[in-house]
């Protein structure tokens, strides 16, 4: 647009100008105002011949030429920022006013005050760059457009790269991608997911994945925020191995009373064998026998119990069936149970699908669980002694269930149930079978409820986060 | 069997120490009761009146410290005199001899026990 100065007079004679939504200033060829709007003169005050870089307030700026100094120079309209005193920020645009000789003889300054606009961005940015997570900005074919500092120091130059090749060294989209979950339904998706950082090491984060415009089906861009846990998974690792320790500490303690109570069983059976042979009475030496043989086999299922549990060893997970376990467990156990009375079978069960699991390591526990609901039935006066197990699937989880309409516990029983050597089996019980179970159950990312009421049974509940156990099967 | 024999209660949760400590002290010629917690082992003690009473520490329903209590407490068994045989931390040998509460044991043996010594010192508690 050009803007003659025969025109100016007109602009300025009508009220035009003052109800333009704008800041406006006319300067003339010295830069000195000698027009302003109504908005311009409430921001600025006083402007009455003086000059625009003064009224700005800009006089401790260098004397470098400025944009409005080009448009003075060359005669064409620019837009430009001019940042004020204070921190304000004003976006211009300056159109000059020519002679019919091609000469500059006014501005007609037009600015728009952008303050509050430049504030929140810079807010943005130092948010961006500052905020204890990774951030970025990716495309729907997952390269990465904008990434944070943070994301930068861990994971490297990521920009333009693919984020499965920044973050994970992968040569393909990851199979769980919460980003292209976003991408087809606009919504915001989260996951846990396991990294490889720069140096090479394990960078473990949870991601939380935001279309950019939300419930936008076809949205072209996903903000990504993950949170490093690295730290928090090898404290809970430290955590469950100072447990470990301080459980062998007081192990070590309950091991001894343990073995002296066996050690006198074997003095016992030892006295009344060679007593027997003494006075030459067979009944004596068989009952001796029967005493040495009981209780060198509680020396070996304390030691099996004891090694299962000192030896810390890291679940090796498999895809598993987890009913197939639950059936091996009643197999094993249902003609033992049954010879002494009690039922096992089969609980209500929805068929889970195949899990990462120990297999070992949850037969053990199984084991333990269904072995002490036995027991507990034994001692109960329950009509029908029943153990009910089963594996279902609810919320995200794998739930093994163990219940029995046995004795059960009452609050210090309960309080005490995984705690070293605890039993209330007398010398039938180790004391680390509920342990055991309790660090398998743990390795697994996983935990066990108990529900119990005095004469009326429990019910044991192993609690696996399915979550947990795909990111600990995709980590191997 | 001597009827003259003196009477020993033996309490405790496992079956083959009952066995054992009953066979080696009959076979030195005492007369044997035995009781598998401090519940019936109180019960036998005010029925039976024994001369010595062998306590185990840690069992099921009734420990045998509630038992030591709980024969203090009772007139008619309070001079009955208590050896403790257990398994457990010979820390709670002081502990339990140093209870103003009730007198000490006469005497204390951890599992597993010496035969001489043990019967050295039920021979002594009981003279």
């Amino acid at each position: 647009m050009t803007v003659f100065n025969t025109e100016l007079n007109d602009w300025l004679g009508s009220k035009f100008l003052n109800e333009v939504p704008m800041l406006v200033a006319v300067l003339d060829a010295e830069r000195k105002i000698i027009y302003a709007n109504d908005r311009f003169t409430k921001k600025f005050g006083e402007w009455a011949n003086r000059k625009w870089n003064d009224v700005l307030k800009k006089e401790d700026e260098p004397r470098a030429k400025g944009e409005i100094d080009r448009c003075y120079e060359d005669g064409i309209s620019r837009k430009f920022e001019e940042t004020l005193a204070h921190r304000d920020y004003l976006m211009v645009h300056a159109i000059p006013v020519l002679d019919l000789k091609g000469g500059v003889t006014h501005m007609v300054t037009m600015s728009d005050d952008i303050t509050d606009i430049r504030t929140e961005q810079m807010e943005c940015a130092i948010f961006f760059e500052r905020v204890p997570s990774y951030i970025s900005v990716i495309g729907r074919d997952f390269t990465i457009i904008k990434g944070n500092d943070n994301l930068r120091d861990t994971f490297g130059e990521c920009v333009e790269k693919k984020c499965y090749e920044a973050y994970k060294k992968r040569d393909a989209p990851c199979e769980d991608c919460p980003a292209a979950l976003s991408f087809m339904d606009g919504q915001e998706h989260t996951a846990t997911h396991v990294g490889i950082d720069r140096e090479g090491g394990e960078t473990h984060y949870v991601v939380t994945t935001s279309p950019l415009i939300k419930g936008y089906k076809d949205c072209q861009y996903v903000v990504e925020i993950m949170t490093d846990i690295t730290r928090f998974r090898e404290l809970e690792a430290e955590k469950l191995e100072a447990e470990r320790l301080a459980a062998v500490g007081q192990t070590v303690a309950g091991l001894a009373h343990t073995v002296k109570n066996i050690l006198m069983g074997i003095e016992g059976g030892m006295y009344i064998m060679s007593s027997g042979i003494e006075k030459d009475r067979r009944d004596r030496i068989q009952k001796g026998w029967t005493m040495l043989q009981r209780n060198i086999e509680k020396v070996s299922s304390l030691v099996k119990d004891f090694l299962s549990f000192a030896k810390g060893r890291k679940p090796e997970l498999k895809m598993v069936d987890p009913d197939d376990l639950v059936s091996e467990i009643l197999e094993l156990y249902t003609e033992t149970a049954r010879g002494i009375g009690v039922t096992l079978r089969r609980g209500e069960t929805c068929r889970p699908g195949p899990a990462p699991l120990d297999p070992e390591g949850i037969h053990t526990c199984l084991t333990n669980l269904v072995s002490n609901a036995i027991d507990a039935c034994q001692v109960s006066a329950a009509g029908e002694p029943t153990v009910e197990i089963n594996a279902r699937e609810e919320n995200g989880a794998l739930i093994f269930e163990v219940s029995d309409n046995g004795i059960g516990m009452d609050y210090d029983v309960k309080q005490k149930v995984f705690t070293t050597f605890f039993t209330t089996k007398g010398g039938k019980g180790t004391g680390l079978g509920l342990l055991t179970t309790y660090k398998i159950v743990q390795e697994h990312g996983g935990k066990i409820l108990v529900d119990s009421e005095p004469g009326k049974g429990s019910i044991f509940r192993v609690v696996l986060p399915l979550e947990r156990l795909n990111a600990m099967i995709s980590n191997k | 069997m001597n009827t003259e024999a003196k009477k020993v209660l033996i309490v405790d949760d496992e079956a083959d120490v009952l066995e054992y400590l009953s066979s080696l002290l009959e076979d030195n010629g005492y007369r044997t009761l035995t009781a598998m917690n401090g519940k019936t082992g109180m019960e036998a003690a005010r029925a039976e009146k024994p001369d010595l009473i062998c306590l185990d520490i840690t069992m099921p329903e009734e420990t045998g410290v509630s038992m030591l209590r709980q024969l203090h407490d009772d007139g008619e068994t309070a001079s009955i005199p208590v050896i403790i045989v257990s398994g457990v931390d010979p820390r709670f040998k002081d502990f339990i001899e140093n209870r103003r509460q009730v007198s000490p044991p006469a005497a204390y043996f951890e599992k597993p026990i010496n035969q001489g010594e043990f019967l050295a010192a039920v021979k002594k508690t009981l003279a």
